[in-house]
């Protein structure tokens, strides 16, 4: 499939002039930037423009009409959401997209399903290989459900959780699948500020306990400064502005684009 | 064989071109039938989201009012206006019963509730007019009988003069709804209803009431359907099979678009009576039960959206 | 008082995974287990012939739609023609070897439906919804226009139907118009205990778990590496495969000798489709309450009733039956759309904390 894994510091992803749209409207215009390994890349921009496709585009959902996705140095162009999980790249939705008839511990324990490979034929008895792959696999469950610290919800129905914890459930399934690389898209909308710092912590944690590399949206600024390595800036579908957290604050077309021209 | 399937019909249409005629006007008027059950599912649709299963047996129901009510006594026009009255009924009541209760639940849910309203209105219609087969009344109803026949291509081609009223009834009512629904404040309301439960509630739509004069219109459409096609058969159950027609006929117009379900109609209704009369022999007859059903599959394989609908973007 | 499980713990993954983590849970299946095998040859055998037999029959093909339907999520309507599909497929088998146990062959017979229902399936990657369930009314129609329209299935009977010839499981007839209520009883019974047992271990494993993702949100589920059509088409093979051998039992082990033109028409997709909406879609012992439940109505309302000295007609008892049953599918959408399966879990919930519920 590809080259050896990248060392931490090289280049994982890189987006080469990304262009999408829907009929006429136009949601992204030749669009690049990178993400290197073991980094936290943070996607910011007013609302409408265009982060969450670009998240889409990344992992497969949207075609984008012109430009290259690289990803650990294979170019592609067309891909299917499945391929891209194959590939190691796992994400969360702005919109809750738990399965909302499912346990917690069925929801993370989806984050497996790639993994778990005893054939058909073997899951029909539910003993011997299929048995010691499903408690091979619950006891990884088990610990992202500790890492996480929701193991008092453990057998509840995602659909009755509040707000808070299904945002933290979905987090655990996007690990299970121990992603190489992981989206996040808005993963402290709508949360109270014990519940984004629960949330910080349990990023940055992600980042030093498993290595993964992390590519978020988010809209609270406080949030993005702290946690993220490098900042993309979106506007209208195009990047307005790319570098640190410092360098992008101090952008002139980024605060235009925050606060209106002519503040 | 390759000339049994390909060659053969084509040679038969051109030698007999009054035949062919005649399987077309038959088409044509099975096809309007479609389109008005139809009809019933896309205003319902359009409304309340409901893909709403019973509108065909709604149609029996409303011939087999009618016709109960005249056979004990009450006066055809009488019984008519009756029969407006159990539509309204029967509206009023799905929504006070079912609808209320299931707002904002998954369209899948509300889609199987209509199962259970198709069961009722059967159980009930059995439960009070008994379950034999009836005969539409038509002379009282100033309905015409008997048929003109027309010289022409060499042959001659027969015309029921009450299948040119089904046609130019439906035409008419098509023309009436297409007026209530650009032009009127409660047809406004109803599009925005379409749109978006919520949203239409916030501005002020009362939905209950919506949602009772489109059940009601609904009815109506099946009132008129009924008539028409009792009059061709018999008044009993066993028009919900043919009724299932309809579920084709929207699949190729779309769910939520008018002529789309006038045109789809047309388009099942002549497609499987040529693809019995000219291809059928070949295989044993009788596809006329599953032909129409494979039409429209082989459609959703191309344009998922149907004819007239727009192309969906998913979203996440 | 009797239903907790404090005391109870599990110290291992494979035991907290249990189907039925509970012990009184499985007391109570293996009571109801024994008497099911122990009891019936004290019932009248008007009573396992015309209830017995016919509700394990359509347990099994509720428990095939409800891993389509419930479980994936996927409508069909095709289920009564999947049904024939067994029944004719083991028509074919058992006169053309008969000397091979039948058993076999009802369970063989499955595996030609499977591949039907995968065919059929193929259109469910890319519609859903009622579009899913137009699809599968072409399915419906079209087997059921073949099983008219090709006399060979039929091995060119001049009555068009079916006719069980006389079979035997070690030497005990269990087909056929000598097989006693009581024998065919058995047989179906073994085959619904073990296939039940198979739908458990599948649902309860990484394919349920791909269903259900598939069923509560199909695109999340792309994204998290499950190939839908792949998914899909499994949940259509096993549930036909299911469906076929409920079909097969319907037609040998139930109507006998019997006379069944039109025994798979859509009404019989229907009546299977309510079974698992009342009984709860998503939820294995809904199959079976629903069955129970749909198939006592009428023969309450047919035999019960004049017993009870309600005099009622045939008729009237059928046109009551329509009634009940769309009232009954009303009444569950809107008071509990998961069904009695949810009931029965809410009731249980509630013993637990008896008598103190806070």
């Amino acid at each position: 499939m590809s080259a050896a894994a990248p060392r931490p510091g090289e280049t994982l992803l890189s987006v080469d002039g990304i262009s999408l749209a829907f009929g006429g409207v136009k949601a992204l215009t030749d669009v690049s930037f990178d993400v290197r390994k073991g980094e936290i890349r943070a996607i910011i921009g007013p609302n409408g423009a265009g982060k969450s496709s670009m998240l889409n585009c990344i992992n497969g959902f949207y075609q984008p009409q012109q430009g290259r996705i690289t990803y650990r140095g294979v170019e592609r162009r067309q891909m299917r959401p499945h391929e891209a999980a194959e590939q190691g790249i796992a994400r969360t939705f702005q919109n809750i997209a738990l399965f909302r008839g499912m346990s917690t511990l069925d929801n993370i324990m989806t984050g497996r399903l790639l993994r778990m490979k005893v054939p058909f034929f073997w899951q029909v008895w539910r003993h011997g290989p299929a048995m010691r792959e499903e408690i091979e696999h619950r006891r990884f469950v088990e610990g992202i459900i500790e890492f996480l610290e929701i193991e008092h919800i453990r057998k509840t129905p995602v659909g009755r959780l509040p707000y808070g914890l299904q945002k933290r459930v979905e987090l655990g399934r996007a690990l299970a699948m121990e992603p190489e690389l992981l989206l996040l898209d808005e993963p402290m909308a709508g949360m109270n500020l014990e519940e984004k710092e629960d949330m910080c912590r349990f990023i940055l944690d992600v980042v030093r306990q498993y290595g993964t590399t992390i590519a978020l949206i988010e809209h609270d600024m406080g949030v993005v400064m702290d946690l993220s390595d490098r900042v993309v800036v979106l506007d209208y579908g195009r990047k307005i502005a790319d570098g640190t957290p410092a360098e992008v604050k101090a952008d002139r077309r980024v605060i235009d684009a925050y606060l209106g021209v002519g503040h | 064989m390759l000339y049994n399937v390909f060659v053969d019909p084509f040679v038969q249409m051109a030698d007999m071109p009054d035949l062919l005629v005649q399987v077309l006007w038959e088409g044509t008027v099975a096809g309007v039938l479609y389109a008005l059950i139809a009809l019933g599912f896309v205003l319902i649709f359009k409304a309340s989201g409901v893909f709403n299963f019973a509108q065909g047996i709604m149609v029996v129901f409303a011939a087999l009012t009618l016709v109960g009510l005249h056979e004990n006594g009450v006066p055809a026009l009488l019984a008519l206006v009756l029969t407006v009255g159990v539509m309204y009924a029967l509206a009023w009541s799905i929504e006070r019963v079912v609808l209320r209760p299931l707002v904002n639940q998954p369209d899948i849910i509300l889609f199987m509730a209509t199962f259970g309203i198709t069961y009722l209105i059967i159980g009930l219609g059995e439960f009070i007019f008994g379950g034999r087969p009836k005969a539409m009344i038509t002379s009282e109803l100033f309905l015409p009988r008997g048929a003109i026949d027309v010289q022409m291509l060499g042959g001659r081609v027969t015309f029921q003069k009450l299948d040119i009223a089904a046609a130019v009834i439906a035409g008419l009512m098509v023309a009436a709804l297409a007026v209530f629904f650009q032009r009127t404040r409660i047809g406004r309301a109803l599009r925005a209803v379409a749109d978006s439960h919520k949203a239409a509630l916030s501005v002020g739509i009362s939905l209950n009431q919506i949602w009772v004069v489109v059940w009601f219109t609904a009815g109506l459409v099946a009132l008129v359907t009924g008539i028409m096609w009792g009059a061709r058969s018999d008044v009993s159950f066993g028009l919900q099979i043919i009724a299932l027609k309809a579920l084709p006929v929207l699949i190729l117009g779309g769910f939520t678009s008018v002529p789309g379900a006038i045109v789809g109609g047309l388009i099942i209704g002549v497609g499987e009576k040529v693809g019995e009369f000219y291809w059928g022999p070949l295989v044993g007859s009788g596809i006329e039960s599953w032909l129409a059903y494979l039409i429209a599959l082989a459609f959703l394989l191309f344009r998922p959206q149907g004819l007239f609908g727009d192309k969906i973007i998913e979203r996440i | 008082m009797f239903y907790r499980e404090a005391g109870q713990f599990k110290t291992s993954y494979e035991a907290d995974m249990a189907v039925f983590p509970i012990r009184q849970d499985r007391i109570g299946l293996a009571i109801i287990l024994v008497a099911a095998v122990a009891l019936p040859p004290f019932l009248d055998s008007f009573v396992v012939g015309t209830v017995l037999v016919p509700f394990l029959v359509f347990s099994l093909a509720a428990t095939g739609l409800n891993l389509l339907t419930g479980y994936t999520g996927l409508l069909s309507l095709g289920t009564g023609a999947f049904m024939g599909v067994g029944a004719y497929a083991c028509y074919k088998l058992t006169t053309i070897f008969p000397g091979v146990n039948i058993l076999v062959w009802i369970l063989a017979s499955g595996f030609f439906s499977a591949a039907i229902g995968v065919v059929f399936g193929l259109p469910s990657l890319r519609i859903k919804g009622f579009y899913l369930a137009v699809a599968t009314l072409a399915a419906q129609f079209f087997l059921e226009w073949c099983f008219v329209r090709i006399p060979w299935l039929f091995n060119y009977n001049l009555s068009g139907a079916i006719e069980a010839p006389s079979r035997s499981v070690f030497g005990i007839p269990i087909v056929g118009a000598s097989a006693t209520p009581l024998a065919r009883y058995y047989a179906i019974l073994a085959i619904v205990v073990a296939l039940t047992w198979i739908a458990s271990n599948i649902v309860h494993g990484r394919v349920g778990r791909a269903w259900m993702a598939v069923r509560d949100m199909d695109i999340a589920a792309e994204l998290m590496g499950i190939r839908l059509l792949r998914a899909k088409l499994l949940a259509f093979a096993v549930s036909s495969f299911y469906c076929g051998v409920a079909g097969a039992a319907m037609m040998f082990l139930w109507y006998g000798g019997g006379e069944a033109k039109d025994a798979f028409s859509i009404n019989l997709s229907f009546t299977i489709l309510f079974m698992i909406i009342i009984g709860g879609l998503g939820s294995l012992l809904g199959a079976f309450l629903g069955a129970a439940l749909l198939h006592l109505v009428p023969i309450f309302l047919k035999f019960g009733l004049p017993e009870l000295g309600v005099p009622i007609g045939g008729a009237t008892a059928e046109h009551l039956t329509h009634i009940l049953v769309g009232a009954l599918i009303v009444f569950f959408l809107i008071v509990e759309p998961h069904g009695l399966a949810r009931l029965w879990a809410t009731t249980k919930q509630k013993l637990r904390a008896w008598p103190f519920p806070y």
